[in-house]
């Protein structure tokens, strides 16, 4: 983890210690009440009755001339004494039987499981007034009372945590070395069932809170003459409208308890990743960077992001601010005729602790009108946020800056920063997308013929209702399923893998898109379905001359479909242009790396792979330097220092003239290529695009 | 498959009401002070003989052995008889016929508030990723749950009637009078229910498929209307109806504050007198309705769910937020 990573970790669990202070201030209050307390609580003084607050009484007097303040004090240890009886009664009856019941198994474990489940379901209110109904009110009534509705969810937890750990073989190994049940539940079950359960108390403070003061306030809690908040407003009552000094501290003070343990109870339930309230009390990060697309990503998370990745990520500021939404003549590779989607300098940061972390970084791509273009990469390697960025399907948390043009010339819209209205005349129009998980993709509520309709409309080429589904079932029929109406019918899961890949095509064709971007069409599928898939996907190019950009880490995928590759790691561009070329005669050690994972039918049996060393996963600012580095067999000493640049690069003098001119450049983004030198035709030693 | 399901729950509910009777019946054997001597001592007006206590006894059934008396007591109170008030020494059981009516309109009106002001603002919070208004929101409705009913109840008298006077400070005359209680009911639970839909909602708008759905150009509002809602449907309706079920025991406080002639004054009647069968009777119509509430809900969630038909219908159920502290019960 980065310092920055530390910095943040540390802040939010000061901001969860924030939000217990106010229970940490009730249990202190309540045992101190005696020494705090300025008065007797219980010396009526008559001739002071109903005092405003005072100097002498600083929150006035009731109507016995009792101290207020002193009265609410000593509340907190009332109130307190209850939760904290409660707390040990119901924690050590509650894990002592879910320690059990979870040990034994069975049909114990059932029967427990049952009752647990039904006091768990019973209302607390109701056991707490019928127990006290029938034993009266008093302090040991209130305990008995409230520990008969408390304990459940200490045994619920209890048996949940020990029955995860009872067929371990750490017990196992215990028992063989002939440790008893009572050493295996009292040793090594009890405390980790007893730890979620101590959370979990914590967050139960402010509804023992309540239950006491409720019932007091009925009269069937803490008795008269002891001073409870919830009886202190039950007493004041008369003197509501007259002295409010009766009717307010009370009140605050039963839910400042209770709202701070609620809160408590959120935060520790859900962990930290939801905003809190107090994210916009006490902000952690700048105002402007809330809203997306606005400031550019520089990444705090990293403290060892070096000075030329900050430099270029100014850069890409920039250059976004340089270019409003709208269009704007871009760079000569970027006019040059038939470029349907021309990306550059794309960023994509996320909120990380601390600030906020790249996964993209400043990556350059274009896609030509009716070539199939492929991003390869592995797992992890920004492939997907690359390409789905510019169309805003990424997580909303997501940060883009850079630029992505769809279209050339004048009508050329920059997707980057484009509001959800201008989203919806690309999406679902202009460009279609197939997501990975078709199962996960698709509602599962709702019928695949539910799905295709909306696309239908959304693409303005729905009518009636029957006219709409005349088009759905011709979609899918164009993807080549066999039973149309049948498959608008069903639903996701009653189809298989391969179907509903299918119907995501159909789905994205449905608004005779320029552009489909297909994110791993093929990888969930069994071999035989993806040949099929490979082959829908080439036709409907040809057919319809649709681009597309395929996601893909299968290097068979990409040779056998795409014109262009575009090779990532760590979440920027290692190398570019025509498959061809790129796979006959890779620049990149790692493109070299991937071509030697990938099985070859010319290899002589028995030999081995050359697989690459060193595990993926760094992010594009993780690593000072180019992030391949550490797994680099050709490393040299540049490139420790920044990240190298992608540049033009024209692969041996001996290369056919063709490549030179090629509408799509090599481009390659490596110190140790010595062939990467900027003898590009058009600019020579510039970096291209700027 | 469906059938099977039904006839599920309908044993799992009988048996969780007959928990509730057990459990309602077995309040007599933590008593402390014997029934008989008290009812014996209403009738007298004074401390009763032994003659006297031993001939209640007898009329009361109270020498047969625990279970029969468990069961000759729940025969009686399936037929309405819940036996006489130890306090007043009248039957129990037209009283509370005569109440669950007022108890049941002040349910209803609450109910509507809440899940009126719970489902919008959950939405809201839901839709809202951040900013001002979703911390204001999410602040209120914690705040909403964690306000004690009876400070509540203070607090809307001094500002609505004492200050506004837009409404009387109690009694039940019309509809002016419902206001208050009803708000007070209801504000707590549309808070609890508000947090869950939020929380549910915003899971079922993180899945792909809203993503998918973005991808083929659908509206913000068709994408929370036809992918969001129904996705997230289950577990609100089940907390819902756990809400309502909430209500039904929250009228334990504000019919007591509001002087309301319902079936919770009468409990803390009950209750502040022990007087244990008519205890004993509003417990069970009160925890019975708190519980039927709640297993409706789980019956329909399994109807829209076909997933949950296979599974218990009791027990631990899809992931929801843990409960806020409400001192009533956990949501299961």
């Amino acid at each position: 983890m980065t310092a920055g990573g530390r910095w943040r970790g540390r802040s939010a669990s000061r901001r969860t210690v924030l939000v217990a202070l106010p229970l940490a201030g009730f249990a202190l209050v309540g045992l101190l009440a005696p020494l705090l307390a300025p008065a007797d609580p219980a010396a009526t003084d008559l001739a002071a009755s109903l005092s405003p607050p005072s100097a002498e009484h600083p929150l006035g007097t009731d109507q016995l001339g009792r101290d207020q303040l002193s009265r609410i004090l000593y509340g907190a240890r009332i109130s307190l004494t209850v939760t904290a009886a409660v707390l040990a009664v119901s924690l050590t009856v509650g894990v002592l039987i879910g320690t059990v019941a979870g040990y034994l198994g069975g049909w114990v474990d059932r029967v427990v499981a049952r009752v647990i489940d039904m006091a768990v379901s019973l209302p607390g209110m109701l056991v707490a007034l019928a127990v006290i109904g029938v034993r009266g009110p008093g302090v040991q009534n209130l305990v008995i009372a409230m520990s008969l509705w408390a304990w459940a969810p200490y045994a619920r937890i209890a048996r949940a945590r020990v029955a995860g750990l009872r067929d371990s073989p750490h017990l196992d190994a215990l028992r063989l070395l002939g440790a008893g049940p009572g050493r295996i539940i009292g040793r090594h079950l009890l405390p980790p069932a007893v730890a979620p359960c101590l959370v979990y108390a914590s967050t139960d403070v402010g509804a023992i809170v309540l239950g006491v003061a409720t019932l007091s306030f009925l009269g069937l809690g803490i008795p008269p003459p002891q001073a409870e908040w919830g009886q202190m407003l039950i007493e004041g009552r008369p003197y509501l409208a007259s002295a409010w000094w009766l009717a307010y501290p009370p009140g605050i003070a039963i839910t400042v308890v209770v709202f701070a343990s609620n809160l408590l109870g959120e935060r520790l339930a859900i962990g930290d990743e939801r905003p809190s309230i107090l994210r916009w009390v006490l902000p952690t990060r700048p105002r402007f960077l809330r809203s997306r697309n606005v400031r550019p990503p520089v990444t705090s998370a990293s403290a060892s992001a070096s000075a030329s990745a900050s430099a270029s990520a100014s850069a890409s500021a920039r250059a976004a601010e340089r270019q409003p939404v709208g269009p704007r003549s871009a760079g000569p590779s970027a006019a040059s005729a038939g470029t349907l989607l021309c990306v550059r300098d794309l960023s994509v940061a996320y909120p990380h602790v601390g600030g906020y972390r790249r996964v993209v970084a400043d990556v350059r791509y274009e896609v030509r009108r009716g070539r199939i273009l492929a991003l390869v990469g592995e797992t992890g390697s920004g492939k997907t946020s690359a390409a789905l960025a510019p169309f805003g399907l990424l997580d909303p948390d997501a940060v883009v800056t850079g630029s992505a043009l769809l279209g050339a010339g004048g009508e050329a819209r920059q997707l980057v920063g484009a509001g959800p209205h201008e989203r919806r005349l690309v999406n679902g129009r202009r460009v279609g997308v197939v997501f990975q998980d078709s199962l996960a993709a698709l509602n599962p509520l709702r019928t695949i013929g539910a799905h295709v309709d909306e696309a239908v409309r959304n693409a303005g080429r729905g009518g009636r209702r029957d006219a709409t589904r005349r088009v759905t079932e011709e979609l899918l029929r164009l993807t080549g399923l066999p039973d149309p109406i049948g498959t608008a019918r069903a639903y996701a899961h009653q189809l298989s893998g391969g179907m509903r890949q299918r119907v995501q095509i159909a789905i994205a064709l449905a608004g005779e898109p320029e552009l489909l971007v297909a994110d791993e069409p093929t990888s969930a599928l069994d071999v035989t379905v993806q040949a099929q898939l490979l082959d829908l996907l080439a036709r409907l190019r040809d057919e319809l001359g649709m681009a597309m950009i395929i996601i893909s880490h299968d290097l068979a995928v990409v040779t056998r479909l795409a014109d262009e590759v575009v090779v990532m790691y760590a979440g920027r561009t290692v190398e570019a242009g025509p498959v061809a070329t790129v796979i006959r005669s890779p620049a990149h050690p790692y493109t070299r790396g991937l071509l030697d994972a990938v099985p070859h039918p010319s290899a002589v049996p028995g030999t081995r792979f050359r697989t690459m060393p060193g595990r993926s996963g760094a992010g594009p600012d993780d690593v000072g330097g180019c992030a391949f580095r550490p797994r680099c067999p050709i490393a040299i000493a540049p490139c420790a220092d920044h990240p190298p640049e992608l540049l033009t690069w024209a692969p041996d003098p001996g290369a056919p003239a063709s490549e030179l001119v090629a509408p799509v450049l090599r481009r390659v983004a490596c110190f140790a290529q010595p062939a990467a030198t900027t003898r590009a035709p058009g600019g020579v030693g510039e970096r291209d695009g700027d | 498959m469906a059938s099977g399901y039904l006839t599920r729950w309908t044993l799992d509910t009988v048996g969780v009401l007959l928990a509730l009777s057990v459990g309602t019946f077995a309040l007599v054997l933590l008593a402390r002070g014997d029934p008989a001597a008290m009812l014996a001592a209403t009738r007298a007006g004074r401390p009763a003989t032994p003659e006297q206590i031993e001939a209640v006894r007898v009329e009361l059934g109270l020498d047969a052995p625990a279970p029969v008396r468990y069961l000759r007591w729940l025969a009686d109170a399936v037929t309405g008889d819940f036996g006489l008030s130890l306090r007043t020494n009248t039957p129990i059981g037209p009283e509370i016929v005569e109440r669950i009516g007022v108890t049941a309109g002040l349910v209803a009106g609450a109910a509507v508030i809440a899940l009126v002001l719970g489902v919008g603002v959950g939405i809201a919070g839901a839709v809202l990723r951040r900013g001002l208004l979703r911390g204001a929101l999410r602040v209120a409705a914690l705040l909403a749950t964690s306000v004690p009913a009876f400070w509540l109840s203070y607090l809307l008298v001094l500002l609505l009637a004492l200050r506004l006077r837009l409404v009387p400070t109690s009694g039940m005359a019309g509809p002016a009078t419902w206001v208050m209680p009803m708000l007070v009911l209801g504000l707590p639970a549309a808070g609890a229910l508000s947090r869950v839909v939020a929380v549910t909602l915003r899971e079922a708008l993180d899945r792909p498929y809203v993503l998918a759905a973005q991808a083929r150009g659908s509206s913000p509002l068709s994408i929370v209307v036809r992918d969001g809602l129904p996705n997230a449907a289950g577990p609100i309706l089940s907390v819902a109806g756990f809400t309502i079920g909430t209500l039904l025991v929250g009228t334990v406080v504000v019919e007591q504050i509001f002087g309301w002639p319902g079936l919770g004054a009468y409990f803390v009647r009950a209750a502040s007198a022990r007087d244990i069968p008519a205890l004993q009777a509003a417990a069970l119509v009160l925890g019975g309705g708190f519980i039927l509430a709640n297993r409706l809900a789980d019956g329909l969630q399994a109807l829209i769910d076909p997933r949950l038909r296979r599974t218990s219908t009791i027990g631990p159920r899809p992931p929801r937020p843990r409960r806020t502290a409400s001192f009533r019960t956990e949501p299961t």
